[in-house]
């Protein structure tokens, strides 16, 4: 290990710790719910002129920090942020990947936890619509996300009138976001189902009762690492309170299909299953580079081989913290250089950190 | 084979309902199918297949041309028109998959209803609502009273009264104002 990889440890050490004492069950990572609104009596972004958008912008901004103090938010205008930051927000899925190519008139704004960037309140500005409040906690936490965006809604909703129709619901740039304009979503990560064979029969039955299912990264994006994000499809039509119940219920039942998964493979004990864990093991202790998909897929085996009781020469680990940890804009940002996305210098230190923080040293 | 609707373009898309053993077949070429499902971004088409699923549940019944015909006939007539306050068009919003405004839900209602009733399998709002002072409410009114005078004023043809009819309607709108402070 090079003078330069220890400095950067370092830093990681400093920053998180990835060891739990207590084995956490991590089958939902993540509990997100999302509220889009527009702005009465202004074009929408599809349509408007750039300095619509900047009225829209100023009028947002000012509007939220009436009644909400700059101490505990951080606005960030998307085209002044340089591209890494811009980047991290995306990992973090504060920003949109969209943001990432279109950044004039657009702000967001993010509470300001002990550790920096919360993720449990974040506002977007002029993304695909005038305003879109976000709230991310980690587990299955519907409640608490919804009353999150809820609340800020209601506030804004003094001050701001928005765009609605009596038969239609709130309005949106896109039909399929109309009604409540609700969207609540889990990151869920389901290895046994997915070793068991059942992924396809679960993800038509998800789909059968309305929700939509994709990658890590939402729409557009692949499924690796086990991880599937689900949300529901319909907005319009429902109340907030069903869709939060029906939801829940829903992640509920997908706990539960995870953990009869795990017993099947427990009790068929196919030596496939355990091969494919201490394969992933055998790369994850030896590869000298890795990225990040293949890190995910490789830890997503471990973590399943902990579930199923299978291996033993790694420390229990927050996965949740690992994923974004393991983040190409994360590293670069720790590491303190001008690397770049993808490059070998940023699979390198992945894979560093991933030796020196999960696999115990034997 | 040739497009059930237009009688002129090849069919490739093919949609079949089977219900209690009886099968309902119709077959539409790529733009009669579009037109329907009148959203051409990327997005939305990976969305067809469940939007399908809902549109052979909902008022429109696939295998009833009658039904199709006559939304079909609806965009025909519909396709010059152009949203008052953003002046999007049919077209535009079938390129994008993006709406302009609110004024163009109200403004392209008929076509839209049923694209939402696919989507979601409904057309009724239920759930939150904005608070509206009731001044609010008064002005609101006023501004439908008047657009049903301006409609009768076009059907009469008195377009300098619509004019002006029109003016007013505009500064009520304007009225109803966005970014009011409580005070």
């Amino acid at each position: 290990m090079n003078s330069d990889t220890k400095t950067f440890l370092k830093k990681f050490n400093k920053k998180e710790d990835l060891n739990y004492i207590e084995k956490k069950e991590q089958i939902i990572l993540t509990t997100r719910a999302r509220i889009a609104r527009n702005l009465s009596n202004f074009r929408f972004n599809s349509a408007s002129s750039k300095e619509e958008k900047r009225e829209i912008y100023k009028l947002l901004k000012e509007a939220f920090y009436s009644s909400n103090s700059k101490d505990d938010f951080k606005f960030f205008s998307v085209a002044r942020l340089n591209k890494v930051k811009r980047f991290f927000l995306v990992e973090e899925h504060i920003l949109s990947p969209e943001m990432l190519s279109k950044i004039n008139g657009r702000g967001v704004i993010v509470r300001l936890g002990k550790d920096g960037f919360d993720r449990s309140l974040s506002i977007l500005i002029n993304e695909e619509d005038h305003l879109r409040i976000q709230s991310i906690y980690p587990g299955l936490d519907i409640g608490r996300v919804y009353m999150e965006v809820s609340n800020i809604e209601k506030d804004l909703s003094n001050r701001l009138r928005f765009a609605y129709d009596s038969d239609f619901g709130y309005l949106t740039s896109c039909p399929t976001n109309v009604g409540t304009s609700l969207r609540l979503s889990i990151i869920a990560h389901l290895p046994a189902i997915v070793a068991a064979g059942k992924i396809e029969e679960f993800i038509e039955n998800l789909i059968n009762i309305g929700c939509s299912i994709r990658g890590y990264y939402g729409e557009n994006s692949d499924i690796f690492g086990n991880l599937f994000q689900i949300s529901n499809q319909v907005s319009l039509g429902r109340y907030e309170k069903q869709i939060i119940e029906d939801m829940r219920a829903i992640c509920l039942n997908i706990i539960d299909e995870e953990k009869d998964a795990l017993k099947a493979i427990r009790e068929k004990n196919e030596p496939v299953v355990e091969d494919s864990i201490y394969r992933s093991y055998g790369m994850l202790k030896f590869a000298r580079m890795l990225s990040y998909g293949e890190a995910l897929e490789l830890i997503s085996m471990i973590k399943l081989g902990q579930d199923l009781d299978i291996i033993e020469f790694v420390k229990p680990f927050d996965f949740y913290q690992l994923i974004s940890l393991l983040g190409e804009s994360n590293i670069i940002l720790a590491s303190n250089k001008d690397l770049r996305p993808g490059s070998n210098e940023v699979d390198k230190m992945r894979a560093c950190i991933i030796r020196e923080k999960i696999l115990k040293r034997n | 084979m040739l497009c059930d609707l237009c009688k002129k373009n090849n069919a490739s898309v093919h949609l079949v309902k089977i219900v209690d053993g009886k099968t309902e077949r119709i077959s539409l070429c790529i733009d009669c199918f579009k037109n329907l499902a009148m959203f051409s971004a990327e997005g939305f088409l990976d969305e067809i297949p469940k939007i399908l699923k809902k549109v052979f549940e909902s008022d429109i019944k696939m295998g009833d041309k009658n039904d199709t015909e006559k939304l079909f006939s609806e965009i025909d007539n519909d396709k010059d028109k152009k949203c008052p306050f953003c002046g999007s068009d049919l077209n535009s919003i079938k390129n994008t998959g993006r709406f302009g405004c609110e004024y163009c839900y109200r403004e392209f209602k008929n076509i839209i209803k049923p694209i939402i009733k696919a989507l979601h399998g409904s057309t009724k709002h239920v759930g939150n609502v904005p608070i509206i002072s009731g001044d609010e409410i008064k002005i609101e009114k006023e501004i439908r009273d008047l657009e049903n005078r301006l409609r009768d004023e076009i059907f009469v043809e008195n377009f300098e009264e619509a004019a002006k009819l029109r003016d007013t309607i505009k500064k009520l709108r304007g009225r109803l104002y966005v970014g009011r402070k409580i005070e």
